[in-house]
């Protein structure tokens, strides 16, 4: 069985201050300097995937495992920790015509199909959306162009016992649905209290993994005119910061009872529907 | 005979009254524990003897009477304020022992600009009171990880460290005056005045005494102006942490005090993201505060030194003020924590030690050395490195950090099997070379096997003083001094 699994690295969010927003003429915020991390959701993907590798040692069609992303080489540090967690493939899509990727999920999902058709996987796992171009689309794109079915908002992944089936949980609307299905197909990992978290590689493993390679694909290593890929979907405006006025008022009394009270008597009552 | 824990609760229930004596289950559970067993209460188990009671002390008064009473009945106690503490000092290793939960006496008692002091009790949360002295312009200058959990008994307790240390020093350079009760109820005050020349000083009877002499209730520390406005950061990449070692002795012993001398190993830097902005690099982080005109000279100071070391590279320096911005630990990082934890089983842990800058280089290649060659799970290691974070005119400090995951064994072996290993490793390099064994955490309780060595000869002062000031043995039995 062949995985990859799309992801993205972005800002460490929890990180920023409002005084950190500061939009120039091109859209950008200027946050080279926050630390990247694993999109959550995309973590919880990744994690997903080498739980069905190690699920699937020792049988027969053994998992060849792609952690795939588009991004400039400042990727490969997370790339190479995914190697060090005994990804098969590290793979970055370098995308030369510089266009913005944000909020162009045609455009992403255009390059991972791409990837996907010419080295032949059966299973395309990608995480739900990221904090930057929250669209929510990019699985869904990719099913689309591969003509593949897709499952969203999928919370685990598990080796069915049949050869090429999976079987997978979602939740949706507070309820859990758990299917068996047939390869190919894409995964999109949603939202769960007890999302799985990237497993820790050992020093033994990172010291493994400094020899091995990255690939890195040009838009024409994979089939494409460079100029193939434009902003064709929507055009971005630009951004702005909702900004609400907030209060924040003490509450004294002498315990959590009568604060509880209070606030229920004050703040509360009013809000509710009678 | 000793007494039964029903016997220890009514009489406590006596003193302080029922409504101060807790003895819910869970409340005593997670009263005999602090962040060392953190693993281990994460599933739920709790190895340790449940205490029989935590009183809920409202004023020094209490505290007296409670002790008196312990110690005339040789019951063990634990004394604890913010909980924060990560080397096993709260621990109840004693079964029927009673903690003295002092988190309650929370009072800012005296903000005094003038003379440049600040007084509070015990259960004064330190952010709490920086908020408040910062809200007046002052600042105590004391900032550990901890400071949104740890407060003022704890803190002077385990002579903890800040952040900003290389300026303001430890909290034993920050404490004027103290409030002590020692086990057999005597109440004593150590006046508030600059210095003087009246015999030892004795607040370092109580400074750094980890619950095992006395109960401190009280605290004055000087403060000092805030003026954030000046502060200035530096950063830079270097190879080899012999040459970050160096540059921190050369700032140092020029004459220069920056609040902020820090010194990342690539490994370490790696777990703060600095791999992003210098990849396989040391990092060295400065940041200069006071007066405008200081800060300058500072920064000046700083930029030379630096400079004539062509291996040096500058880093964005908004990459470590963002950085440094967010380092402190609050209740939600300890949520996270402990659900990521819970997810990965991957541990992390720290030793810190110090040691003259003549050997302060020797200790961290020997120790990590040491490591890899004798620690028998090496394999299960994620990481291994450390930084030095806090310098002095004579050497610094090195806080070793190692992270693992935790296979093949029960919650509860963890520390065993993993963190009490690579402790020993350390301490024993440490010693071996003629540095302190413990620099801000305190010896708590896992580093008790190693205090005679730690001291040598003057072991004899610091025996005496436990003989003399706990002769029954009912201040935190097992902490500092090995139990035997």
């Amino acid at each position: 069985m062949k995985i990859a699994v799309c992801f993205k690295t972005i800002p460490e969010y929890d990180m920023l201050s409002s005084h950190d927003w500061k939009v120039d003429d091109q859209n950008f915020v200027d946050i080279r300097y926050v630390k990247q991390v694993f999109n959550c959701f995309d973590e919880s993907a990744l994690e997903i995937a080498l739980k069905i590798s190690v699920q699937q040692q020792g049988v027969n069609n053994p998992v060849e495992s792609t952690a795939l992303t588009i991004d400039n080489q400042g990727a490969d540090l997370f790339l190479k920790h995914l190697l060090a967690l005994q990804y098969d493939k590290a793979v970055r899509i370098a995308c030369q015509n510089d266009l913005d990727l944000r909020f162009n999920a045609l455009s992403v999902s255009e390059l991972i199909s791409a990837y996907v058709k010419q080295m032949g996987q059966q299973l395309v796992i990608t995480g739900a959306h990221g904090g930057v171009g929250d669209n929510r689309q990019t699985g869904l794109l990719v099913a689309e162009h591969l003509r593949w079915p897709c499952i969203s908002d999928v919370i685990d992944v598990n080796l069915s016992g049949y050869l090429d089936h999976l079987r997978v949980t979602s939740y949706k609307k507070g309820a859990f649905l758990s299917q068996t299905i047939t390869l190919p197909v894409v995964l999109v990992i949603g939202n769960a209290p007890d999302s799985p978290c990237l497993r820790v590689p050992t020093l033994k493993q990172k010291l493994g993994a400094k020899t091995k390679k990255i690939a890195v694909f040009t838009q024409a290593d994979l089939g494409m005119d460079s100029n193939a890929l434009t902003l064709k979907d929507k055009a971005f405006e630009g951004f702005w910061q909702e900004k609400s006025d907030q209060n924040c008022d003490f509450i004294s009394a002498k315990s959590a009872r009568e604060k509880a009270q209070f606030l229920y008597d004050q703040y509360l009552k009013q809000r509710l529907p009678g | 005979m000793a007494l039964n824990k029903e016997t220890i609760v009514d009489q406590l229930k006596k003193i302080v009254g029922s409504e101060q004596v807790i003895t819910d289950e869970q409340v005593l559970k997670e009263n005999s524990h602090d962040r060392y067993r953190k693993f281990e209460t994460l599933f739920g188990i709790y190895s340790l003897p449940i205490p029989a009671a935590v009183v809920q002390l409202k004023n020094t008064g209490q505290v007296a009477d409670v002790l008196k009473f312990l110690n005339a009945n040789k019951i063990n106690c634990v004394p604890r304020t913010g909980g924060s503490a990560t080397e096993g000092g709260l621990e109840t290793i004693v079964e029927n022992s009673v903690v003295l939960d002092g988190s309650n006496m929370n009072q800012i008692v005296k903000i005094d600009p003038y003379n440049m002091l600040a007084t509070a009790q015990c259960g004064v949360i330190l952010e709490t009171l920086e908020d408040q002295l910062r809200e007046q312009g002052y600042t105590m200058g004391h900032s550990p990880q901890s400071k949104p959990l740890a407060q003022m008994g704890g803190l002077v307790a385990t002579r903890s460290i800040g952040q900003f240390s290389t300026l303001y020093g430890g909290i034993e350079d920050m404490v004027i005056g103290l409030e002590a009760v020692f086990p057999n109820g005597e109440i004593t005050r150590i006046k508030n005045v600059p210095r003087r020349s009246c015999g030892p000083d004795i607040r370092h009877v109580i400074i750094g005494n980890e619950g095992a002499l006395c109960y401190i209730t009280e605290v004055t520390v000087k403060i000092y102006k805030y003026e954030p406005e000046n502060n200035q950061f530096h950063a830079f990449s270097i190879d080899h942490m012999k040459t970050g070692f160096e540059i921190l002795r050369d700032v140092m012993t020029s004459g220069y005090r920056p609040s902020i001398a820090r010194l990342y190993d690539a490994q370490d830097g790696a777990q703060h993201g600095f791999n992003q902005f210098a990849d396989g690099k040391c990092v060295l982080i400065f940041m200069a505060e006071g007066p405008a005109r200081i800060a300058k000279a500072i920064s000046d100071g700083i930029e030379d030194i630096v400079g004539q070391d062509p291996a040096c590279n500058k880093i964005d320096t908004r990459v470590i003020e963002n950085w440094f911005n967010h380092l402190n630990w609050g209740p939600e990082k300890i949520v996270q924590e402990r659900e990521l934890i819970l997810k990965t089983l991957n541990m992390g842990f720290t030793t810190e030690i110090s040691a003259n800058w003549d050997s302060i280089n020797m200790i961290y290649e020997n120790a990590i050395k040491r490591i890899r060659k004798d620690f028998p799970h090496i394999d299960d290691l994620t990481m291994l490195g450390g930084h030095s974070s806090h310098s002095y005119q004579t050497g610094t400090n090195m806080y070793f950090v190692y992270d693992y995951n935790v296979l093949d064994c029960k919650p509860e072996e963890e520390i065993n099997k993993y963190h009490i290993p690579i402790n020993a490793l350390i301490v024993e390099e440490t010693l071996k070379a003629g540095g302190s064994m413990v620099h801000h955490h305190g010896i708590g309780k896992y580093r008790t096997p190693w205090t005679k060595q730690e001291h040598g000869s003057a072991y004899y002062i610091l025996k005496g003083l436990k003989d003399v000031f706990d002769p029954n043995g009912i201040m935190n039995t097992g902490t500092i001094f090995p139990v035997e």
